[in-house]
Formats: C-alpha cells, structure tokens, sequence
C-alpha cells in the first residue's frame, strides 16, 4: 500500500488537486492546501526532509520579489482608469463614423477600435463593455444581425488577451520562464493576423448574407452640420497617413525598412544604412508638419478667417522651405552623381535611383501635397471641427500604445516600466479631460487591489504546490506521459492545444496559466519547442475561455449591458425587440472557429512567433535553421512565410 | 455579494449567544476593509516609482536599485495586505462549475470545511514560518544582494502582517458562515453565484 502511493505519488496528488478545485473553494487555498498536505505525506513517509517546509516563506518572498509581476496592477490600473475616462466611447464613435458608408461599417469599426483598445490596455471587460453600450445599439438601429453584431463585440473585446500589454502573456511568460519582452514581440503578428480574420469574417457576412451588416443610411454618415462624409475624409486622409507612418517610424525603424523593403529597395538600404540619422530628420519634419497643421486646424476652429489665412500662409511657407531643402539636396546629389550611363536615359535613371533613395523627402513633397490638399479641402470651419475632433480622438491611444509598447519594443523600458509609463499617461489623459477625481482614482484602485491580491495568491498557492509536485517527480510523470504522445512535436502541441481548448469551456485563463501551463513547459522545452511559440500559441487559445458559451466571460459582460427588455430606440423612435442570450452565444461559435484555424496557422507558419529572436533584417539564417522548429515532412513541404526584411539589394 | 457592516449591525435579528462573535467578525471586517482599501494607494505609489525611475534612467542615467526594490516592497505590501480584503469582499477566484449544481447549505458546509481544514491551517503555517524569516532580517539588518539595495526586513515582514491578517479574517468567515448555517445572519450569497471577476 505504502509502496504503491510512494510510487504514484504524483499522479495521486494530481487527482487530489482536481477534486480539490472543483469543490470551489477558492483555486489559491485549494492549491496551497494540497501542496502541503503532501509536503507532510512526504515528510511522514521520508521522501522529504523535516525542513522541506522551511523554505516556503522564501517562495512567497521569491513571487514578491519578482519584478515582473508588477505589470500586472499597472496594467489593470491603466485600463480601468482609460475605461472611466471614456477614451473606448469617443473611439468608437468616431470609427463608427469613419467606417460607415461600407457594408458592415460599423462591425470592421468594433474589430479595429477593439484591436486598438487591446494594444493600449489588455482589459477584456473594459473593451466589451464600452463596445456593448455604444456600438451595441446602432448596430441593431440599422439593422444588423444581432448575432453578428454580439459576436464581434465579444471576440474584439477579448482581442486584448492577445495583442501585447497583455496580462496573458506576462503571465505566460512568468510561467514559462521567458522574458516578457519576447512574449510580446512574439505575439504581435498573430494578434495583427487574427485581427485580420475578424475583419475577414466580417467581409464574408456581408458577402454571403448582405443583410447581416448593412452599410449606414445616408443621414447618419455625416460629422456634424456642413461636415458630410467625403470632403471630412479627403481632408483627413493625407494627415492620418502621415501620422501612421510617423508611429511606424516611432515604433520599429526596421518595419519601415521592411515595408519600403517591398516597394523601394535602395530607401530601404539608405534608411538601414541611416536609421537614426533619418529618423531624426524625419521626426521633426513630421512633427513640424503635424504641429502647424493642429495650428491650422485650430484656428480654423476656433479663430477669425484671417488669422486662419495667415496659418495657411504660414503652413504654406514652411511646405515650401521643405521642397526646397529638397530640392537643394537634389542638386548636391545629382552633382555627386557620377556620369553614368550615356545620354539623357542614363541621367534620368540615376536620378530615378537617387530619389528613391532620398525617401525622407518623399515625405517631406507628401507632407508639402498634404498641406495643399488639406487647405483645399477643408475649407469650411465645420470639416474643420471635424478633422480635429478625429485626430483628437485618434491620438490619445496612439500616443498610449507608443509610450508603452514603443518603449517596450525599443527596449527603452522594461514590461514593468512600460506598465507604469502607461498608468501615468492614462492618468494624464483622463486629467485633460477632466474625468480625473479622486472618487474614480479610489474605485481604479480598489478593483486594481483585489485583482492583484487574487492573481498573486494563486500564484503563490501554485508555487508552494510545484514545490512538492516537482518534489515527488511530478513534472517527470508529466513529461513522460506527454513525450509519449505519437507525432513527436505536432503530435504534443495538436494534444495540448486540444485539452486546453476543451478546459477552457470550464477554467478561466488565469486557472489554466497557473496550474496547467507550468506543467506543459518542460516536456515543450524537452520536444525543443520554442517556448515563446508555444506560450503565444496557448494564448491564442485560452482567448477561447473567454468566448465559449455559456461561461465566458466577454458573453457575461456583454450580456450585462445588451438589452434584455424591448426598448425605443433613442434616434429613430422605433421599438426594438431585445438582444437574447442564445444570439449572444451563437455570435459567439464562429470566432470560437475562426480561433481554432488562428491555433492551426500559428503551429503551421512558426515565423509568425519566432520572429521575435531576429530583431528586423538580422535574422541570421544559421539561427532560424536551429531555433525555428521545423514542421519537418508533413506532407508537401510547408513553405514558411518569411517575415524578416529582404535581402539589401546589389546593384551589380 | 458580501456581507456588509450594516447588514450585521441588527442587534434584533440577532439570536442571543451570537453577539459577541459577531462582534468579533465585525471588528475583523472593519480592520480587513480600512486596510485593503488603503494599501490601494500602495500600488499608485508604486506605479509613480516605477515610472519616475524609467524617466530618471532614461533622461539622466542615473539608476538605483534602491528604487527598483521600493516599487516591489510596496506591491509586495499592497497585494498581501488585500488578500483578507479580498477574501472578506469573497474575490478570490473559485471554480464553481460543479459547486453551482450544489444547493447553498453544501457550499456554505465546503467553504466552512474549507476554511477549517485549508485556509486556518495555512495561514497559521505561513505566520509561524514567516516569523523567524523576518526576525532572523531584522536582528541581522540584512541588506539586499544587490548594490545600493534597501534593507529586507520592511519586505519580510509584509508577508508575516498579510499571513497573520489572512487568518484573522478567516475566522471572521468561519464565524459568518456558521452563523449563516444556524440561521443567525441572512444568506447574502444568489442562489446561482456567477463568479465574479471585476476586471479581466
């Protein structure tokens, strides 16, 4: 008897632990319990030494002392103060506006605006909810199909679990004993990806069924009086691009070398060649441009004709002392040029060659069209107001998403830092306008608090748990179970994405990742699995636990704001039937699909996650032959998309 | 749902021989609350830290330690301090997929087992462990490792105060459950707890 439970002991303990939890008591007692029940079976039976237990005030030490984890309260803080201070709102009435006139308009604006939120706050429950309450309704008002419309509400919320600050992932990277930093690299191109799908599936509906997601009727397209639709995006068009292009550059130098990789090799070698040189030079270009173009804009406002004629003058002058900086460095090079080729061909080529190489002036001549284009088509004070009501609610999450995944990425800030960078900016943002009191400050808080206290306790019951479980062997008798899984690496990753998926209907994220993922990693790292790969991918995941019916939780968040009741509607006075839990479910069932296929994508192209080791165009091939783990020969070969730079081009 | 000072403060409801640990719950509540609430403040502090040293590295290269270490004492403070908040507010996660089919007297029978037999006599380890483990700091003034590091034992002794904490506030709802059992107090649980997470 004794022999057999000294022998089975982990498998023993495990099962333990299961009843345990599913009696529902509190999963961090529950944890510590069992972990040390058997510390003392251990003891009594002397499998363990008498002072086994003296080392547990040293791992509780060890998770408070763990600077990662403070990620976690910065995060939550920042978006529960962003959520009170209606940046989601203002967000997405504007997307709403934007997107309108296309089929389905509204739907791409919650995708989108859902996207945007995830990057700057990782908070489910903050997006769904803003989402529900104000997309929600005009989505019904103009007739959309109330499961369409639910389940892209729900699945854009939870976006925020994957697309990085997420709290997913740092926790996943705690548990996996990765960096922080890598997990969320990792994780940007699958969110990006599936962001796309959503997009997609929203494409599709109204492709396959036109009247799931109709286009807005004309009266509700416009900005405001004398702001219609088309001259307010012909006069937004050109400066949203310019600022799109300032954050790529602000983000990663070595996107935009990729991205003019594609389209102009030689700028993209002069711009590697020059990276913080020109970024310099652009920044402010960029910054100059945008700076007097808010003058204007703000004078058209808010200012007498005049004075907006004299900022259009102003603007005017600057454009053209750019073009002919431009044009001076035109002639320097043209004169550095040697004489190439014969004739007037070989000249024009040469100075074909040269401009494309000069790329930041091509931004600069944009910049100089921008400022002619916008003074042409924003005449009228309204389309002003409204081109600045757009930037202005545009901004603020820009700038919040560059503060801290900037800096993250740039490697000027760590996760944590990043975190509290991010904190102090939303508290700046909600103090602009003037949401910030001491009330909302206590209940951020508060909430922050009792989330911290919750997660940090599992943590260590799972701590004090692993300490006796590893112990025994326990994670061997794991290892060992799931080595022998036939199929080698895809065999393991198609099981365990399997069982987690299936977990997910019942355990939130925050069980999976403390009790189940800490047992999965060493048998990964054993089958030589990248361990960021594998966590991103569980991410992607358990992103289902929050969208399977009937317990998750975006379903109850949208639930709790949907209208359970028939309701006039504010605009059109009509009376609207109410949203029902069976639709919001069935919203639901396609991304639950759309998340399983994102699983298989992210196992199939692995490039996608490991991209995170190469930083740019430094992928070196010797590295990706080791690391990458190779799918090997499943059936034809996959080719791997390749998401490093090209090659620098030779001009032989 | 949680039992809130005013709900217990109804001498007519309650039965005799109750009063006094009642009155202890209450007491016990009431510190558990004031506390948790105010180390909230803890974690701005912290957040303040954290932000001013990445700017202070980043703008003057100057970097400390010292700062370093502050963010994570006063987090460390702030989260084991609130776990009796947390727990008298019943805001620690549960799994309560099966625990919902059970009728409300089989989930106050686990939670009051539960408290006896996990949580009592964790906390009670945790406090005698941990006792030592800051003495041992603070007799010695231990510094931390690294450079310019503060001294350990303000840290040590977060995790003595939120274990002690921690089990004085479970037998506040030790008390509460079994007097909801009685029929003392009111259930002020739903018939069909959805478990609540405030955020995420």
């Amino acid at each position: 008897m004794i022999a057999f439970l000294i022998e089975n002991m982990a498998p023993i303990m495990f099962a333990a632990l299961v009843v345990f939890l599913l009696l529902g008591y509190p999963v961090a007692f529950s944890l510590s319990f069992v972990g040390l029940s058997f510390a003392i079976l251990g003891i009594q039976l002397d499998l363990f030494h008498p002072s086994f237990l003296q080392a547990l005030p040293d791992r509780v030490w060890g998770v408070m002392s763990n600077e990662t984890l403070l990620a976690i309260p910065f995060f939550t803080f920042m978006g529960l103060i962003l959520e009170r201070s209606g940046m989601a709102e203002e967000l997405l009435e504007t997307a709403g506006k934007l997107f309108g006139p296309v089929r389905g308009g509204v739907a791409y604006a919650v995708v989108c605006v859902g996207a945007l939120l995830a990057a700057t706050t990782g908070v489910v429950a903050a997006s769904v909810i803003a989402m529900g309450l104000i997309s929600l309704p005009i989505m019904l008002r103009y007739g959309y199909d109330r499961r369409v419309a639910s389940g892209v509400i729900t699945a854009s919320g939870t976006l925020a679990q994957i697309i990085p600050p997420s709290l997913v992932l740092i926790i996943m990277a705690d548990q996996l004993g990765r960096s922080v930093g890598d997990m969320y690299k990792g994780a940007i191109i699958p969110g990006l990806v599936l962001t796309g799908l959503y997009l997609g599936y929203v494409f599709l509906a109204t492709m396959i069924f036109p009247k799931s997601a109709p286009a807005l009727p004309p009266e509700a397209r416009s900005f405001g009086v004398g702001a219609e639709y088309s001259p307010v995006i012909a006069a937004i068009l050109l400066p949203m691009a310019l600022v799109l292009w300032g954050m790529i550059l602000l983000f990663d130098p070595q996107l935009a070398v990729s991205i003019l990789g594609d389209v102009a090799p030689p700028a993209a070698a002069s711009l590697d060649a020059a990276t913080t040189n020109v970024n310099v030079i652009m920044l402010v270009l960029l910054a100059g441009f945008a700076f007097l173009y808010f003058i204007y804009l703000a004078l058209l406002r808010f200012a007498p004709r005049m004075l907006a004629s004299l900022a259009a003058a102003i603007l005017l002058l600057a454009a053209l002392f750019v073009l002919w900086q431009a044009a001076s460095a035109l002639v320097e090079g043209a004169k550095a040029l040697p004489p190439a080729a014969d004739g007037l061909g070989g000249w024009i080529l040469a100075i074909i060659v040269w401009l494309a190489g000069q790329w930041a002036y091509y931004v600069a001549i944009l910049a100089l069209a921008g400022g002619i284009f916008s003074l042409l088509r924003a005449p009228s004070r309204p389309i002003a107001a409204a081109v600045w009501k757009i930037i202005a609610d545009l901004l603020p999450p820009l700038i919040l998403i560059f503060l801290v995944l900037g800096t993250i990425f740039q490697g000027i800030a760590t996760p944590t830092e990043g975190g509290a960078m991010g904190a102090v900016g939303a508290l700046v943002l909600a103090f602009a306008r003037r949401r910030l009191n001491f009330d909302l400050m206590r209940q951020a808080l508060d909430s922050t608090t009792k989330l911290s206290a919750f997660v940090v306790f599992i943590l260590v019951g799972a701590r004090v748990f692993s300490l006796t479980f590893y112990g025994v062997d326990g994670h061997k008798w794991v290892e060992n179970l799931l080595i022998s899984l036939p199929g080698g690496q895809i065999g393991f990753l198609l099981v365990v994405n399997a069982v987690v998926f299936v977990l997910a209907f019942f355990l939130d994220f925050f069980e999976l990742a403390f009790i189940i993922v800490p047992l999965l990693a060493g048998p990964a790292e054993t089958l030589g699995i990248d361990l960021i790969w594998f966590g991103v991918l569980l991410g992607i995941n358990m992103q289902t636990s929050f969208m399977h019916p009937p317990f998750g939780f975006a379903l109850f968040y949208l639930r709790s704001v949907a209208p359970r009741e028939r309701y006039r509607d504010r605009v059109t006075g009509k009376l609207m039937e109410p949203v029902t839990t069976g639709q919001i479910y069935w919203g639901a069932v396609p991304f639950v699909v759309i998340q399983v296929i994102m699983v298989g994508l992210a196992i199939a192209f692995p490039s996608m996650i490991t991209h995170y080791k190469g930083t740019g165009t430094g992928i070196n091939p010797a590295d990706v032959e080791i690391n990458v783990p190779t799918i090997g020969n499943t059936g034809g070969g996959v080719q791997l998309p390749d998401f490093s730079a090209p090659p620098p081009p030779s001009f032989n | 749902m949680q039992l809130s000072v005013d709900d217990l403060n109804q001498p007519r409801d309650i039965p005799p021989g109750w009063g006094l640990p009642l009155a202890v719950s209450r007491t016990i509540d009431g510190v558990s609350i004031f506390l948790g609430r105010s180390v909230g403040w803890l974690i701005l502090l912290a957040i303040l830290v954290s932000a001013g040293n990445a700017i202070m590295r980043k703008a003057f290269d100057i970097s400390s330690n010292s700062w370093l270490e502050l963010q994570w004492y006063l987090f460390g403070w702030a989260f084991l301090v609130a776990a009796s908040y947390t727990l008298q507010r019943n805001e620690h996660i549960r799994i309560d997929i099966v625990s919902n089919a059970l009728s409300k007297r089989t989930r106050n029978w686990i939670d009051i087992l539960g408290h006896i037999f996990m949580l009592l006599p964790l906390t009670v380890l945790m406090s005698y462990l941990s006792w030592p483990f800051f003495m041992r700091a603070f007799r010695s003034g231990e510094m931390s490792g690294s450079a310019g590091g503060l001294m350990i034992w303000p840290g040590r002794l977060a995790i003595l105060v939120g274990f002690v904490l921690l089990f004085f506030q479970a037998i506040s709802e030790l008390i509460k459950r079994i007097a909801i059992l009685r029929g003392a107090i009111p259930d002020p649980s739903p018939d069909h707890p959805a478990h609540q997470i405030p955020i995420e």
